[in-house]
């Protein structure tokens, strides 16, 4: 049975419907991230789990436990907060003990285990400093150590990177992820940040609307999104409404289905695509409508005359040039078996 | 270069004293209340304390007449002490009672939302349209001997026979300041209360503690500044009331706050009334500065990283 076990869970705002249905299971030990953009219920869920709101509908199981109408502090559940929520008024020490000098543990043992804790993210020199003597980074790793000092199964973090700058940001997620493995800790972070995402998780929750659109590991989101929101979320993507003769798809030669005719969408990644010159076979034909280049790629946005261009990013070799605007080309895939034909629609997408 | 007419209007050399005020950096904008405050505050003090070291008689100041007499003799005087004493407990007793009264009041404002809390600010913001003196005057009518609201309704509820005598006591004093200096203290505790971060509470209910140990843990400590803020606030005015003392004490309890208007008003003595309000308002200063001063030791985890 999976450790932490969401069961359609619903929750609704006054009017405002913030969950619908979100099941999820996240096995022992295994980080999984809730990704969506800002108002899509990924924070709610995880308060939910945390049990700072009741849910309308659905039930919340973790090891085995039905702990829907637990008490928050009955959960046992670590939560890390968006801007930390230490204690101002406590030291560095005596934020960490906060929980162990609520269990009235002896003090010898609380000592001892707020060391190991404050040892764990190296902040034994900064005890006896207050939340607001600390840096951005420091700050959250007091939040980090004041929760893992309970020694939780179960950890859930909301935004934690959010506050810091990039550099640091990045050296805390790596940081942050080998702590959690070496633990072996149940994680779920809630970021609206898919780098972050795919950097970090086990499995990635993609989420919208208060929905669960799909759940995958990270190269799988990548490399088979479910549908056309997904695909735009993780990374760039072209979403093409294609017609399909006799099994196969007319504009990509070699991609074979088992659909009728008749039109299908189909996610091609900007890297999947390569410019020849203007009247190549198969492919599109279009004008290059701008050229940016990022040192090892240049990137293209190609017209081809629907309502979004296509993108496309070509690999530079050392002295190649970029492909000058207004130039007539042709967009190829470079491989059929890379693109992914949708269920759905091209709708929904940034 | 022609493109100056961006600059700010400065201060120039032929620029008037109006000028300065409305546009010149520096203290030039404060002048005004500068000069209310030392007309009418610095200016007064300064002669009052002059009039405790000058010997005065029938409202004329005998010249060369400095003298630290008259403080000497009030510093001897068994009686300014034991007025001193009384006024101090007052002070300290009703405000420790605005503080467990108002607290809880400010704290369901913060819990509140709609209606209710509109009608918890009305509540306790509608005494002060009225003044002191008038509730003063209410509570005389509500503690006042057999006729008094209080003994009359206890009287015909049959919980007692004999009127209770509360007015003229200490009691009466206590019970009309608490109640006539509570908006002061719940004004600053709700601000503080209402604006706090309830994710502290969320962080504390995680880390397994309960309501109550949150609200101790939590809630309490970080709301000190607010504490502080506010008991320094009403123990400056209970300590130098004099009207509540005087109305609900009776005519034979006095404090020092009191007993400076007696001294001055009704006595003439302003030689003694000056001595004493030198006497009030110093202690005054003191404790509060005290209060200020531990506060801050106690908040220091307010201040900023260094």
């Amino acid at each position: 049975m999976a450790h932490i076990q969401l069961v359609g869970i619903d929750k609704a705002f006054a009017a405002n419907q913030v969950l619908r249905g979100c099941s999820l299971a996240v096995e022992k030990r295994e980080t999984v991230t809730l990704l969506g953009p800002s108002g899509c219920g990924k924070t709610t869920l995880l308060r939910v789990v945390a049990g700072f709101l009741a849910p309308d509908a659905g039930g919340v199981i973790v090891g085995g436990r039905d702990i829907t109408w637990e008490r928050p502090n009955r959960r046992e559940v670590g939560f890390v907060f968006q801007n930390y929520a230490l204690f101002p008024h406590l030291t560095v020490r005596r934020n960490v003990a906060y929980g162990l000098a609520v269990r009235r543990r002896p003090r010898a043992e609380v000592a001892r285990r707020v060391d190991a804790a404050l040892d764990l993210v190296s902040l034994t020199d900064f005890a006896d400093r207050y939340p607001a003597q600390l840096s951005g980074g420091q700050q959250q790793r007091v939040a980090i150590a004041r929760s893992l000092v309970l020694e939780p199964q179960v950890l859930l973090l909301d935004e934690p990177f959010n506050a810091l700058d990039a550099k640091l940001r990045h050296a805390m997620q790596v940081e942050l992820r080998k702590l959690i493995t070496r633990l072996g800790i149940t994680a779920i972070f809630v970021t609206h940040d898919q780098e972050e995402a795919l950097t970090i998780s086990d499995r990635i929750v993609v989420m919208r609307r208060g929905a669960i659109e799909q759940v995958a590991p990270p190269l799988e989101i990548y490399d088979r999104p479910a549908n056309a929101y997904v695909a735009n979320f993780i990374g760039r993507a072209n979403v093409l409404e294609e017609g399909v003769v006799a099994g196969q798809v007319a504009a990509i030669p070699g991609l074979a289905t088992r659909r009728g005719d008749g039109p299908v969408a189909i996610v091609i990644r900007p890297e999947n695509l390569a410019l020849g010159d203007h009247g190549d076979p198969g492919g599109w034909r279009g004008t290059i409508a701008f050229a940016a280049a990022r040192g090892p790629t240049v990137e293209y946005e190609i017209d081809i005359g629907r309502d979004r261009p296509l993108r496309v990013v070509e690999s530079r070799r050392m002295g190649c040039p970029v492909r000058e605007t207004g130039t007539a080309v042709t967009a190829r895939v470079v491989d059929p078996a890379a693109c992914v034909l949708l269920e759905g629609t091209a709708d929904g997408g940034e | 270069m022609a493109g100056n007419s961006l600059a700010l209007p400065t201060a120039g050399r032929g620029a008037g004293l109006g000028r300065r005020i409305l546009y010149g950096g520096g203290i030039w904008p404060a002048l005004p209340a500068i000069v209310y405050v030392g007309v009418f505050l610095v200016v007064p003090m300064g002669l009052l304390l002059a009039f405790s070291f000058l010997t005065i008689e029938r409202g004329r100041v005998i010249a060369d007449s400095f003298t630290l007499a008259h403080f000497w003799k009030a510093l001897n005087d068994a009686l300014v002490w034991r007025l001193f004493w009384r006024s101090l407990w007052v002070a300290v007793v009703s405000t420790l009672c605005t503080l467990l009264l108002g607290y809880p009041v400010a704290y369901l404002y913060a819990e509140l939302s709609g209606i209710w809390r509109t009608l918890t600010i009305v509540a306790i913001m509608s005494p002060l349209l009225t003044s002191a003196l008038v509730r003063t005057y209410a509570w005389l009518v509500i503690l006042g001997g057999r006729r008094g609201i209080l003994n009359q309704t206890l009287i015909s509820l049959g919980l007692i026979t004999q009127p209770l005598r509360i007015l003229n006591t200490d009691l009466a004093v206590l019970i009309g300041m608490t109640q006539i200096h509570l908006p002061f203290m719940i004004l600053p505790l709700l601000a503080v209360l209402n604006a706090r971060d309830r994710r502290l509470e969320e962080a504390s209910y995680n880390l397994g503690a309960g309501r109550v140990g949150t609200f101790f843990r939590v809630v309490v400590p970080t709301s000190l500044p607010a504490i502080v803020a506010g008991t320094a606030l009403v123990f400056a005015i209970s300590y130098t009331n004099f009207i509540i003392p005087q109305l609900l004490g009776g005519g034979n309890y006095s404090t020092l706050a009191l007993q400076v208007y007696e001294q001055t008003i009704v006595v003439l003595d302003w030689t003694r009334g000056a001595v004493l309000a030198t006497i009030l308002l110093s202690t005054c200063f003191l404790f509060v500065f005290a209060i200020v001063w531990a506060g801050n030791r106690l908040t220091r985890w307010n201040e900023r990283a260094r």
